[in-house]
């Protein structure tokens, strides 16, 4: 009897704890993650408007076939990075990730006042400006996003009013920019 | 000889029951991952910096970018009302009420996540696109050929996924906490006919 209770402990144990690894080393171990994929697609610092999904195609998995969307996968190595794109409807929605997949930041086209939006992303805490850069005269056209990690990725989602949108919608995307941000200094101005 | 064989035995079991419980949990969710609102799902904690393992492994193997659930909501459903596998064969209709959001868009994958070609071009129908009755409520068939009103082009074979994605989430507390409470009616995926 107590061989047979000895036998099922180990079991549940065992299992436990062949599950409980499993689920924590699949992350490291997937070989498609989302960040694997936004690393093949677009190169560091560079906008990169995406494809419409198609039948034949999805740049990434589930891309929904009435939304466009426009990466920037960002390294802050060399200091801050700018990303400036035109917002052409409150829906529009600006979502930062780490390579982990964490949603750390979004902002949503409604609440803008403008349709232009200039962000600079930046590590936490480490703002990176030279000494003497002002963004006194910037600072209303700005949003400054603090990244907890150096390198990371920002996803535009532009959802479709309606098919004959997709066209506008896509040169708005592709007139976009990310690129490192070169603070206007005090002097240069 | 005999110890040796039990050991191995309780190894094999050990990790056919752990590797098997893991794949599930990741893969479908638990009553702790998922919400379930009739034949959707919804993963509440997807994107969140505190995103529980099971969340974490399902979304690195899926390869999406999930949006934090404060933003927007995404939902799955891969079965119908009865909880059975939405198929190719089978003709369904997806019906519902004005949903809770400022745009929202119901789209037809195949059960490998692909967008299914049709001459009509047509994989979705969202709240700008979809023409609705007088109260608001809508009306979908899933089916392979031409159907009046609301046609989404359905596979030849195959099974079928759906996701409806809710932008814009209204919701008196500014944060959908909780799924089931902000869309408590979502739409039903009813079986017409197979063939």
């Amino acid at each position: 009897m107590r061989k047979i209770i000895a036998g099922i402990l180990s079991l549940v144990f065992l299992s436990a704890f062949i599950h409980l690894i499993a689920v924590l080393s699949l992350p490291h171990l997937a070989p498609k993650n989302a960040w694997a994929r936004v690393s093949a697609l677009a190169d560091s610092n560079r906008m990169v408007v995406l494809p419409a999904a198609n039948p034949a195609h999805q740049s990434l998995p589930l891309m929904a076939p009435d939304v466009r969307y426009a990466i920037c996968r960002f390294n802050l190595e060399s200091g801050p990075v700018r990303l400036s794109t035109q917002i052409l409807d409150g829906l529009w929605l600006i979502t930062f990730y780490t390579p982990s997949g964490e949603n750390f930041y979004a902002i949503t086209g409604s609440e803008l006042k403008r349709n232009q939006i200039e962000i600079i992303i930046s590590r936490k805490d480490r703002l990176g400006f030279k000494a003497g850069a002002s963004l006194l005269d910037e600072i209303e056209d700005l949003v400054l996003v603090d990244s907890p990690v150096k390198e990371g990725v920002a996803v535009i989602r532009a959802p479709l009013l309606g098919r004959s949108y997709a066209s506008q919608t896509e040169a708005a995307l592709n007139r976009g920019t990310c690129s490192n941000h070169v603070a206007k200094t005090a002097s240069g101005r | 000889m005999r110890p040796l064989l039990q050991l191995l035995l309780l190894f094999i079991v050990s990790l056919a029951a752990g590797l098997g419980s893991a794949w599930y949990m990741i893969e479908e969710g638990s009553a702790f991952t998922t919400a379930r609102i009739g034949p959707w799902s919804v993963w509440h904690s997807a994107g969140k910096p505190d995103a529980d393992p099971y969340t974490i492994a399902h979304m690195a193997r899926a390869g999406r970018l999930p949006i934090n659930a404060t933003t927007a909501l995404y939902f799955f459903a891969g079965t119908d009302n009865e909880g059975l596998p939405l198929r190719a064969q089978c003709e369904y209709v997806v019906e519902g009420r004005p949903i809770n959001a400022a745009w929202w868009s119901i789209a037809l994958y195949d059960g490998t996540g692909r967008l299914i070609p049709n001459k009509a071009e047509r994989h979705s129908f969202n709240r700008t696109d979809i023409a609705r009755r007088a109260d608001g409520s809508f009306r979908i068939v899933l089916a392979r050929t031409a159907r009046p009103g609301n046609w989404l082009p359905s596979a030849d074979d195959g099974t079928l996924k759906l996701v409806l994605r809710a932008y814009g989430v209204r919701h008196a507390d500014g944060i959908a906490a909780d799924a089931a409470v902000v869309f408590p009616n979502l739409p039903s995926i009813r079986k017409v006919l197979c063939r």
